[in-house]
């Protein structure tokens, strides 16, 4: 059985593993001890911390493969994008040059940095062992923040972001990187990404150029990176945007990859969650039903796993014994259950579909 | 030789010229009704009928013996009064992090209209026959430039604290700039040579409209383009070196097409208005001129009539130049006149 909670003390090993195995590495997972136990420190802080409004809090994830007995992935939400400093991205603007003496109109596109973004809670450090990827562990590890959002509305903004890793080529090379970022730092992608991580982005930020860029000036393998994700990561996005996040005009101040953003109450897992008493049945004998993520209604103890969306007559959610140990509930009491597929898709599988720009702010 | 302000009648002979220029040459267009309102604009700047900021001084040089136009260059009164007048600047900044060990400085280029009020020298070119130094040994193209010293110095209430020069920047073989084909020509639907006529035609506003407004960081250009960046055509040269001998230096302002140098100076920092004097003038018909190297340059001293021309020699210790009659009649003035007298050898 695979679960969601919070991270531990002990599971500083397991996250040193999969900051290593995230593909491409992560800015914001770098691997490096100092800095991932500083994570769990903090995660823990967040998780026991009364909060009124979202502040600096991160809180980080693990998937946990209890019948292996290992940890198998990783994830995080900030309460604030740039809560302490400024979270930095390049907002893609367009800027009419019209001449009326010559009859010309021109759109010229720019990447402007921008801290629009700052406000919003931010879903990311996202790792899953490779062995897991493909399965519902990925939906589950992704989405269960969700799960928990929903439940602890105050603790979070009301507009979610979540940012993935851009387009790099067949040699790993990011050509936004080698295009923009490679003239201000002399210094190839994976460093700088790996310094950003262990540091802080936003003061490798403030080097950069703080002029909007003029897109026809980089080369063309650069401007096709913009917002353009990680071949890794093509399912994770389509996934999300059938969540209901909308694709923005943010892209990472990297490597371009795209920043995805929703008002939550618009997310299909806010939108279908739903109460449940719970009723405790035998395994063998609950009904086949679709697949569900299932909550429990605690914080520090969060657990999350996928059960069988299975009711009652009387609208119970009846779980096995051993799904209701690990969530920690007695027969009668409450969780939150929301169908782990989204639409378009069966089985948490989504086809890729494109929801395009939208033309709100962010 | 000598020069004059350019008159009614000479339009077929400006047009000659223009024809001659090329590209990369914005101030004078191969266009009639352009180069005859010139003229007017010209005849009414040296009468005094426009105010001093909005002046073209349009001069020509003449071969008084044939009638022929050999050269021109102007002055203009005020840049960007009427149309505005862009560079770009040449910046740096600096991107540096202790915690990231770096320590960089970016050029940047940042449009700007800093030039606005300035006077400007311009439109220099001399028929290829007539470069060099012909068989008295006069200068022509030196003739050209420092005539307008002289001029500004004359008339030195008439113009502002700075003047600038453009220089025209580097083109390659096919006579394409680098420069544009990098940055320009991504913001401006047209090939080089439209956007340049239509500068010379004064219509300027499209630059404003069409250009990026926000700084340009060089890294971003290509390695051809960024060589342009301040530097002057191979045939500019010559004319470069004389203007950084009167004093002009390039501050960092080039030219948002072909990335040319501006030059500039304070005007009663240059050379040639430091150090031209007025003198009266005597003729002398028993004067011989055998031997004399013409390396005083003289100006009249009324606007209406100016005239220039090189002299065999300097005042006397009184002040007072002996003319013979040749040299007086070339510059339409008699015994008794004022006349503004540089000695272009003289050391600053």
């Amino acid at each position: 059985m695979l679960v969601v909670r919070p991270i531990a003390p002990a599971d500083l090993p397991s996250l040193e593993r999969l900051a290593g195995e995230a593909v491409p590495r992560l800015t914001n997972l770098p691997a490096h001890r100092d800095r991932l136990e500083e994570r769990i420190a903090r995660s823990r802080q967040a998780f026991a911390a009364a909060v009124e409004c979202p502040g600096d809090e991160h809180y980080t994830f693990v998937l946990e493969d209890l019948a292996r007995g290992e940890v198998a992935g990783t994830a995080t939400v900030r309460a604030q994008a740039g809560a302490q400093d400024a979270y930095y991205t390049y907002r893609q603007e367009t800027l009419i040059h019209a001449s009326q003496q010559l009859n010309v109109r021109r759109e010229v596109q720019t990447l402007a940095l921008s801290h629009e973004v700052s406000e919003a809670s931010l879903l990311c450090a996202y790792s899953l062992a490779p062995r897991y990827r493909g399965t519902s562990a990925e939906s589950l590890l992704r989405r269960a923040r969700l799960m928990l959002i929903a439940q602890y509305p105050e603790r979070f903004a009301t507009l979610l972001a979540m940012a993935f890793p851009g387009f790099l080529d067949d040699t790993g090379q990011s050509p936004f990187w080698n295009s923009v970022g490679q003239h201000f730092f002399v210094r190839d992608f994976e460093e700088i990404n790996y310094l950003a991580g262990v540091r802080s982005k936003s003061f490798i930020a403030e080097v950069m150029p703080q002029f909007p860029l003029y897109l026809p000036l980089l080369t063309p393998q650069a401007r096709a990176a913009i917002g353009r994700e990680h071949p890794e990561h093509e399912f994770a996005l389509a996934e999300m945007l059938a969540e209901g996040f909308q694709r923005s005009r943010h892209v990472d101040i990297f490597d371009a990859g795209p920043v995805i953003k929703a008002e939550r109450e618009r997310l299909q897992s806010f939108r279908r969650a739903a109460w449940h008493p719970v009723r405790i049945r035998p395994a063998h004998t609950l009904p086949d039903a679709e697949p569900a993520m299932v909550a429990n209604q605690r914080l520090a103890d969060f657990r999350c796993v996928v059960a069988r969306y299975a009711l009652s007559p009387t609208g119970q959610l009846m779980l096995s014994p051993e799904h209701a140990q690990v969530l920690g509930v007695e027969e009668g009491r409450a969780v939150l259950a929301a169908p782990l597929a989204l639409p378009g898709g069966e089985d948490g599988s989504v086809e890729a579909h494109d929801t395009g720009y939208d033309e709100g702010e962010l | 030789m000598r020069i004059r302000p350019i008159a009614e009648g000479d339009l077929e002979e400006l047009q000659a010229l223009a024809r001659e220029t090329g590209v990369g040459f914005t101030s004078l267009p191969d266009n009639r009704d352009f180069l005859a309102a010139k003229i007017t604009a010209t005849e009414e700047a040296f009468l005094e009928r426009t105010p001093p900021g909005r002046r073209n001084y349009f001069f020509v040089l003449e071969d008084e013996t044939s009638g022929q136009l050999a050269g021109c260059c102007a002055i203009e009164g005020e840049v960007g009064r009427e149309v505005p007048f862009y560079h770009y600047r040449l910046g740096t900044l600096a991107h540096s992090s202790v915690q990231l060990d770096l320590h960089r400085t970016i050029d940047t280029l940042f449009l700007c209209s800093d030039h606005t009020g300035n006077a400007e020298v311009a439109s220099l070119f001399l028929r290829p026959a007539y470069r060099g130094s012909d068989r008295r040994g006069e200068r022509n193209g030196a003739l050209l430039s420092m005539v307008r010293w002289l001029f500004m110095a004359e008339f030195r209430d008439r113009f502002p604290e700075k003047v600038l020069a453009e220089m025209r920047g580097v083109f390659d073989e096919q006579g394409r700039s680098p420069f544009w084909h990098c940055l320009g020509s991504h913001f401006f639907p047209m090939d080089f040579d439209e956007a340049d006529r239509l500068t010379g035609l004064g219509q300027k506003s499209f630059i404003g409209e069409l250009m990026p407004k926000y700084p340009i960081y060089t890294p971003f250009l290509s390695d051809e383009a960024r060589a342009c960046i301040g530097q002057v055509h191979e045939q500019t040269r010559p004319a470069l070196a004389m203007l950084k001998k009167e004093g002009l230096r390039w501050e960092g302002f080039v030219d948002i097409f072909d990335g040319g140098p501006t030059v500039e100076a304070y005007i009663d920092d240059v050379r040639g208005v430091r150090l031209s004097r007025r003198c009266t003038v005597t003729v002398d018909p028993t004067l011989d001129e055998a031997g004399e190297r013409p390396r005083w340059l003289a100006a009249t001293t009324e606007m209406a009539h100016f005239r220039a021309a090189w002299v065999g020699r300097g005042p006397d210790t009184e002040g007072c130049l002996r003319l013979s009659p040749p040299e007086a009649a070339r510059l339409e003035i008699e015994a008794g006149a004022t006349l503004r007298i540089l000695d272009t050898e003289e050391e600053a």
